[in-house]
């Protein structure tokens, strides 16, 4: 067909998805990185400091406990959600009557909007009005804790509301692997004596690298990415003890507007969630080529 | 999972399953019904909560004695969900149709048409996926600028341009790894026919498109539908309103009367739910289509 692919033929095609993406994706993270090398404020011009945004993030409290939120809600997400799902997948793929509705239903919390969400979960966790509380103090308990609020429980909270929305994403994710394995080969395993969890760990799993792998990948990259559960819970307080990586970038920039370490911020938390799913997709590989 | 029943045809004489396949399967159900419904719980909580008093909510919440309609006859009278929906609506529509067929015209020329640099066709499609690893959030400041400085900050153009932009590498990717696999032989036999590029493209190819368009529309409605990082930082309007910056404001709003809170809650949520239990295939197909192929 190379009579209709004249190069104003391709251009027209390619073009008005080129422009606005161009223009609203590769010039804002250039100018991102750019900006995260000088000290631009709200007000005033800036000037280039270098590497300084990125030096003084070692010294900003801030940033490290919401580090080490980010890394609780990852590795909470990464214990919780895999084998939840996993499990999940494994049961709702069983002949059970109604098994399409209630899959249908566990997957339902995604398309519900984040922030809508975490709002639901304030009626739920809320310390004082919460329903999780109230069942608490009903079978005895006096002093129920601080779910959300507080600074200790608040990142734990955060990443189980997280591991219930998405746990029928990745369920679903799940069941489409387990669907494609070949009927043959689990009834040769069952056959040869492999059944139950002996097939579970010996066939099953194995044969589910590829799925394994894509799931965990969302699984850290969603992690990295939760914003309205953050803002909806516990809106960061107190003292911003509780944000993440992405809600004290966006505080930085728009709360405190300062430009330049907001992204700074930014591009770190960018290239830590890029690197730990590259590196994770690398442990997979290089596992897999040893055994 | 269970291959027992074709097994026993198979070897009549022994391999009887271990355990009595009706208990088994039993617990299996009732184990798959308690968890779904404990998953499903807090969604019903909010809806339960919106039948209640506010005096109810706060002392004995789970007291459900006395419901009734109030707490909707006030969240509908203070708050203009109307305008919500209306401006939600826009944004969804201009956004998701322009993106699709503009992604849908950039896979098109990337998969089907023939290219006399092949590198430069390569380059565009990993230039155009790349996008699918960058974080949305890093792009909230420089976009701010940005519709400042082209004068668009306040118009719908300002939210409407970004969520192309931002839906469009997931977007190429579905509709070139539909393209890829498709056999070109319809469109020789309408070239020969003497069939332009339009007709190629828009009459022949894009019907037979229908379930990944479908697909699609529902991925992108939902995004847009759902989406609060760009909206809560582009829109400063109290007039362009979206749904999600409502939702985020009723704790504000509402401070004190929870129960408005939920029946606002509620009149948010239950569409959304309605939307997919009607579409769900579609969602489901398109989300392990995405996830197993890409």
């Amino acid at each position: 067909m190379r009579w209709l692919s004249r190069p104003w033929q391709l251009a027209g095609m390619v073009l008005p998805a080129l422009i606005i993406y161009s223009l609203y994706f590769t010039y804002p993270v250039v100018y991102s990185v750019l900006q995260s090398f000088t000290d631009a404020k709200a007000f005033g011009s800036s000037t280039i400091v270098g590497a300084e945004n990125y030096t003084s993030m070692v010294d900003d409290p801030l940033f490290w406990s919401s580090l080490r939120n980010t890394a609780i809600i990852l590795v909470i997400s990464l214990c919780l959600l895999l084998p939840g799902a996993f499990g999940l997948a494994l049961l709702l793929g069983r002949r059970i009557r109604g098994a399409g509705v209630l899959r249908t239903m566990v997957f339902a919390p995604n398309v519900v909007a984040p922030i809508l969400i975490g709002l639901i979960w304030v009626f739920i966790l809320d310390p004082h009005l919460g329903l999780l509380n109230e069942l608490l103090r009903l079978v005895g308990v006096a002093e129920p804790p601080a779910w959300i609020g507080g600074t200790t429980l608040s990142p734990y909270s955060i990443g189980s509301v997280y591991v219930w929305q998405t746990v029928g994403f990745i369920m679903t994710i799940f069941y489409a692997g387990l669907k494609m394995l070949p009927g043959d080969v689990m009834e040769a395993a069952e056959l040869d004596g492999a059944a139950g969890l002996k097939r579970l760990r010996y066939v099953t799993v194995p044969m589910l690298r590829e799925t394994i792998g894509i799931t965990t990948v969302l699984v850290i990259t969603g992690s990295f990415k939760i914003f309205e559960l953050v803002v909806q819970l516990t809106g960061g307080g107190p003292v911003h003890l509780s944000e993440t990586l992405v809600s004290y970038t966006y505080h930085v920039t728009f709360g405190l507007q300062n430009y330049g370490y907001g992204m700074a911020l930014a591009v770190i938390t960018s290239v830590l969630g890029v690197a730990v799913a590259l590196g994770y997709l690398a442990f997979l590989r290089r596992k897999a080529t040893a055994a | 999972m269970s291959t027992s029943t074709r097994t026993q045809v198979r070897f009549p004489h022994g391999d009887v399953p271990r355990r009595p396949r009706g208990r088994r399967r039993g617990w299996a159900a009732v184990v798959a019904y308690v968890v779904t419904a404990l998953l499903i719980l807090p969604m019903l909580w909010v809806v339960v909560l919106s039948f209640q008093t506010n005096e109810n909510i706060l002392r004995d919440p789970l007291n459900l004695t006395e419901l009734n309609l109030a707490n909707y006859e006030v969240a509908t009278q203070t708050l203009n969900l109307m305008l919500m929906y209306k401006n939600t609506f826009i944004l969804a529509s201009v956004s998701v149709v322009v993106g699709v067929v503009f992604a849908y015209m950039a896979a098109y020329a990337l998969t089907r048409m023939e290219w006399t640099r092949v590198w430069l066709r390569n380059g565009l499609r990993f230039y155009l996926l790349a996008g699918l690893a960058i974080p949305v959030y890093i792009l909230l400041f420089p976009v701010y600028r940005l519709n400042i400085e082209l004068g668009l900050f306040g118009t719908y153009w300002a939210l409407i341009l970004p969520y192309i932009a931002a839906q469009l590498p997931f977007n190429v990717l579905l509709f070139t790894g539909f393209l890829a696999d498709f056999p070109v032989e319809v469109e020789e036999a309408a070239v020969i026919d003497g069939a332009r590029l339009r007709t190629l493209a828009w009459q022949i190819v894009f019907p037979l498109m229908r379930p990944v368009v479908a697909t699609l529309l529902i991925f992108n409605i939902i995004y847009v539908w759902n989406e609060y990082p760009f909206a809560v930082t582009l829109i400063n309007d109290p007039a362009m309103t979206t749904i999600s910056l409502g939702v985020a404001q009723f704790q504000g709003f509402w401070s004190v009367d929870y129960g408005a809170m939920m029946a606002s809650a509620t009149l948010v949520l239950l569409p959304q739910l309605l939307l997919y239990a009607v579409f769900q295939r579609h969602v489901v197909a398109g989300m392990t289509f995405g996830a197993v192929k890409g």
